[in-house]
């Protein structure tokens, strides 16, 4: 499954590692060029690709024409939205996936804007807690 | 109308501004209490602090009564965003969204949500003002064969008529901008230096219409 994550932060770094050790072929689209170094060295057989995933250019280079899924893991929401809609509704990504940071605004990742499932980071962490108690 | 306006900044306040003058009720929401401060203490509308795509923000605003919306954040990202929960799930009739990178502005344009890039029009005119002819075109009517074009006005037209630059069935002036207002003039206007002077030309009296402009 070809698979492009959209911000190479803690959680979409460690999510490529992840799906990488399943043998999955992995891009990972990183704003800061700096940290998309930091990345190229970490994740050598990942593909680094160094823009913003909100940029339409950006992921075309990333391949989103031949991609079966898109995370977008961003730490703004509105960056996540933005590569919600884009996949979907410009480059009809199959399925689309986005971490909610703020849980307010958890109701605008909806199939309309572009995104099948919403991973909400705060419940779920809640959640995990209260399982743990 | 009510009208929203999301982002206060200089686009933000000065539409505001304007919009507020021709009589319109508006609110302004901005995530930074001190943009307000651009609106001027005379500013009859209601000001809202929040993100633009925040529910009870939107709420706050009167989102559901609202007529129109304008997104004009710094952020292209959060305007897309903002613009398209307005219209998607509170249904304002009237949206529209700046977007400064003009391949996206296409895109959502494409998508049914009305964008301005500020920057497109910007390069477009800058383009104009150095590359300085006496015609631009501005647009093609029919297939070409009528054009509207723009000009300053030459010196040599300074003080002359509407009359002066009219020649029946092929040249005609549509419109002046003058001081930032346009208006349609009627046969023995004067022009003024720095008007703007916006013609219908057929494209066969186009060299003629050089001549009349000296």
């Amino acid at each position: 499954m070809r698979v492009i994550i959209v911000g190479g932060g803690k959680l979409g770094e460690g999510l490529a590692r992840l799906l990488m050790s399943e043998g999955h072929p992995i891009t990972v689209i990183e704003s800061r060029s700096d940290h998309a170094a930091v990345l190229r060295h970490d994740l050598p057989a990942a593909v680094v690709v160094m823009g913003n995933g909100t940029d339409p250019d950006v992921l075309e280079a990333a391949g989103i024409r031949r991609t079966d899924l898109v995370a977008a893991v961003t730490g703004a929401d509105e960056t996540n939205l933005v590569v919600t809609s884009l996949a979907r509704q410009e480059f009809n990504v199959h399925r689309v996936i986005a971490r909610v940071n703020n849980p307010k605004n958890a109701w605008l990742f909806t199939p309309e804007m572009g995104c099948d499932v919403a991973v909400n980071q705060a419940e779920v962490m809640a959640k995990l807690i209260i399982e743990g108690m | 109308m009510r009208l929203i306006i999301v982002g206060c900044g200089r686009m933000g306040g000065g539409l505001a501004r304007r919009l507020v003058e021709t009589g319109h009720e508006v609110t302004v929401v901005d995530k930074d209490p001190d943009a307000f401060s651009r609106l001027g203490s005379a500013f009859k509308g209601r000001t809202v602090v929040g993100i633009g795509f925040d529910g009870e923000a939107l709420e706050a605003a009167g989102v559901r009564r609202a007529d129109g919306l304008a997104a004009v954040t710094a952020s292209d990202d959060v305007n897309v965003v903002t613009a398209r929960v307005a219209r998607q799930i509170f249904h304002v009739p009237r949206v529209v969204a700046r977007v400064y990178d003009p391949h996206k502005a296409d895109i959502y344009r494409r998508l049914g949500l009305p964008t301005v890039s500020t920057t497109v029009w910007g390069i477009q005119r800058m383009a104009e003002l150095l590359c300085f002819s006496h015609l631009d075109a501005v647009a093609s009517l029919g297939s070409g064969e009528v054009d509207l074009v723009e000009t300053e006005t030459p010196p040599t037209l300074v003080g002359r008529t509407v009359a002066d630059l009219t020649l029946p069935g092929e040249v005609h002036v549509v419109a002046i901008t003058r001081r930032g207002h346009t208006f349609l003039p009627s046969l023995g206007a004067v022009f003024e230096a720095d008007d703007l002077i916006h013609l219908a030309v057929t494209n066969t009296a186009s060299n003629r219409l050089v001549k009349l402009l000296g």
